[in-house]
């Protein structure tokens, strides 16, 4: 499609990648647009990508956020997911960014456990994945970190599944979650766009005890609409793909979250993810999130 | 439990702040609130800011030329709950009084609850007022960010990371909603500057400062930041299970002052409060400014003529945060 190139063509002109135009360039931006172009078949340009997120590993194997801010480290499960996918494009690459490394950090990376407590509903005693070293475990980081192991084939893995089991205890009752509190002083918080539809991406193959699974995907199809957000679209309607719930006319919604992108700010981080989410259920992190095998590396 | 790791700070770290130079001099030079009431946000607030700036000792002469950050209070914006984010017009409002007088207006926030800063901007209507009044937003949460140490000393963190526009700024109003708040009572000017920690170094929600200590973080970011002053939007607050599931209570106000701990310890007053003994307050009273009534000069409405009891939830600590009603009142 011709916007679809257009707007590849917009992302590659400014590797690597910020979330805004006029901001520094950043591991998360970078590893959604390498995705993107390496989907697209922009080989070249997709490990212009990668091998500038190599230039921002660690010896630990851990990803900053951007140059000169080696910390904190959770753009790594992003950087994992983009090095994989563009690596398995194209065998010939060299492989800068050192997955094993990588996985090793994301392996060890733990968010803190706390004892229960009567002030907020979830258990604090599962471990998963923080944004920060040292803090409690979140949605966004856990299912990013999930959906790097089951791209790597570990879906299997404790991590993940204990991973899994911290986001099902996270998703609010009634359908949906958001940063990852349920309850506090007995009130149902509010539910996000952006969280629920990363966290249904990795729960993808989870069984659905509860039934808050679909409510969380019904939650998605009820609150999106074609005025949302680009990020948050975008997130949104990949998760649906994933389940095989778009909506009839997705592909129209995001021309125009593209066209809403361009008129205000081409923002590569919103540009990339539009990108992703047009490719439906055969995009990267669809296929991911459907990734439940467990292979070896 | 530890309380503190989840969301709240408990320990309360004093030292170091006693004598501190640049909180002695904010100290002699800020100590009034500024207060109107029958305020409402199609009316002339842009004339209601400016008086209770020159009536708080701004000096407009002193802003031509410079850098004015506006930071609203965007913590997790939708449409079914206007009552939790400042309002666009107060915004516009502001930013107009401060370019009339001759300054660089930018708006800038880190929704601390939120990644898609897109969607806050949307759903609190922020954008298309700042589109109108052609007023560009910094999106806190994604800048260049530079290391400015803790120059209060009550957590042990010994610096903050801050995004560019505010290390940049020559000066920073906290725009925040008056609001109850679930873990410390009453979120005003002082909490407000949560939202210019960037959420890339310290994720979402701000787990880092959390764990350090909300009180304390409070108290450690406006010290970091001392050229700070508090416009509030008091018009239509948030009471109850704030500051996200409050319900709305319409107060009809605007407060305004130079010294932020002086403005907040005079909000709290109006929502019935004792400020003394709000944690944050505690460690800023006589640090970063005045907390004691007697040391606020009061321009405009006093506190009292306009009090009105916010509804807080039935929890010990934040009801142990009520003012007598002798004192609220007498």
């Amino acid at each position: 499609m011709a916007w679809t190139n257009e707007l590849l063509d917009q992302l590659t002109g400014q590797l690597p990648c910020g979330y805004h135009m006029s901001g520094p360039p950043g591991a998360e931006p970078t590893a959604l647009a390498a995705l993107a172009l390496a989907a697209g078949d922009r080989t070249v340009d997709a490990q212009r990508a990668i091998d500038w997120i190599a230039s921002q590993q660690a010896a630990d194997g851990s990803v900053g956020p951007m140059p000169g801010q080696a910390t904190p480290g959770w753009p790594t499960s992003l950087a994992v997911l983009a090095a994989q996918f563009v690596y398995s494009r194209n065998s010939a690459a060299k492989h800068a960014f050192d997955l094993t490394r990588a996985i090793n950090w994301i392996c060890q990376t733990k968010g803190e456990s706390l004892p229960r407590n009567d002030i907020t509903a979830h258990d604090t005693t599962i471990v998963a994945w923080p944004w920060v070293a040292d803090t409690h475990s979140w949605i966004e980081p856990t299912s990013q970190s999930i959906l790097a192991l089951k791209a790597i084939g570990r879906a299997a893995d404790a991590r993940a599944q204990e991973g899994a089991r911290m986001i099902i205890d996270r998703l609010l009752p009634s359908g949906g979650c958001n940063y990852g509190n349920t309850f506090v002083m007995g009130q149902e918080l509010r539910p996000h766009l952006q969280p629920t539809a990363l966290a249904m991406l990795a729960l993808s193959g989870q069984p659905d005890a509860t039934g808050t699974i679909s409510k969380s995907l019904d939650y998605l199809s009820r609150e999106l609409s074609p005025s949302t957000a680009s990020a948050s679209l975008s997130y949104g309607l990949m998760a649906l793909a994933a389940y095989g719930r778009a909506p009839r006319d997705w592909m129209g919604w995001l021309e125009n979250a593209y066209r809403r992108t361009v008129k205000r700010e081409p923002a590569p981080y919103r540009l990339a993810l539009i990108a992703l989410a047009a490719l439906g259920d055969t995009g990267p992190l669809a296929l991911a999130a459907k990734n439940t095998k467990s292979t070896s590396l | 439990m530890d309380r503190r790791a989840l969301l709240v700070g408990s320990g309360v770290a004093l030292a170091g702040l006693v004598g501190y130079p640049i909180v002695r001099r904010a100290l002699a030079l800020r100590s009034a609130a500024f207060v109107a009431r029958g305020q409402r946000y199609d009316g002339p607030i842009e004339q209601t800011i400016r008086d209770g700036l020159l009536a708080t000792g701004f000096q407009p002469e002193r802003i031509a030329g410079k850098r004015v950050l506006l930071k609203p209070n965007l913590v997790e914006p939708t449409r079914k709950s206007p009552q939790m984010t400042t309002h666009p017009a107060m915004v516009v409002a502001a930013a107009n009084v401060f370019r009339r007088w001759g300054a660089s207006v930018i708006v800038g926030e880190g929704p601390g609850h939120v990644r898609d800063t897109e969607m806050a901007l949307a759903e609190s209507n922020m954008q298309a007022a700042l589109d109108d009044a052609g007023l560009d937003f910094a999106d806190l949460n994604y800048e260049d960010v530079s290391w400015v140490a803790n120059a209060g000393g009550a957590s042990k963190l010994p610096g903050f990371w801050f995004p560019r526009s505010v290390v940049e700024a020559d000066l920073i109003v906290s725009m925040p909603k008056l609001k109850t708040h679930h873990w410390v009572g009453f979120t005003a000017s002082m909490k407000n500057l949560y939202g210019t920690i960037p959420g890339i170094k310290y994720g979402w929600p701000k787990n880092v400062l959390h764990y350090a200590g909300i009180p304390e973080t409070v108290l450690d970011i406006n010290a970091s930041l001392p050229k700070a002053i508090s416009i509030i939007d008091g018009i239509v607050c948030m009471e109850g299970d704030g500051p996200i599931l409050g319900t709305a209570k319409q107060m009809g106000l605007v407060i305004v002052g130079c010294n932020p701990t002086a403005v907040d310890a005079t909000v709290a007053r109006i929502m019935g409060l004792a400020p003394e003994r709000v944690s944050y307050l505690q460690l800023a009273a006589n640090r970063l400014g005045p907390v004691d009534e007697g040391l606020i000069a009061q321009r405009g409405e006093t506190w009292r003529s306009v009090a009105s009891p916010f509804r807080i939830i039935d929890n010990p600590s934040l009801q142990a945060l009520r003012a007598q009603s002798g004192t609220l009142f007498s």
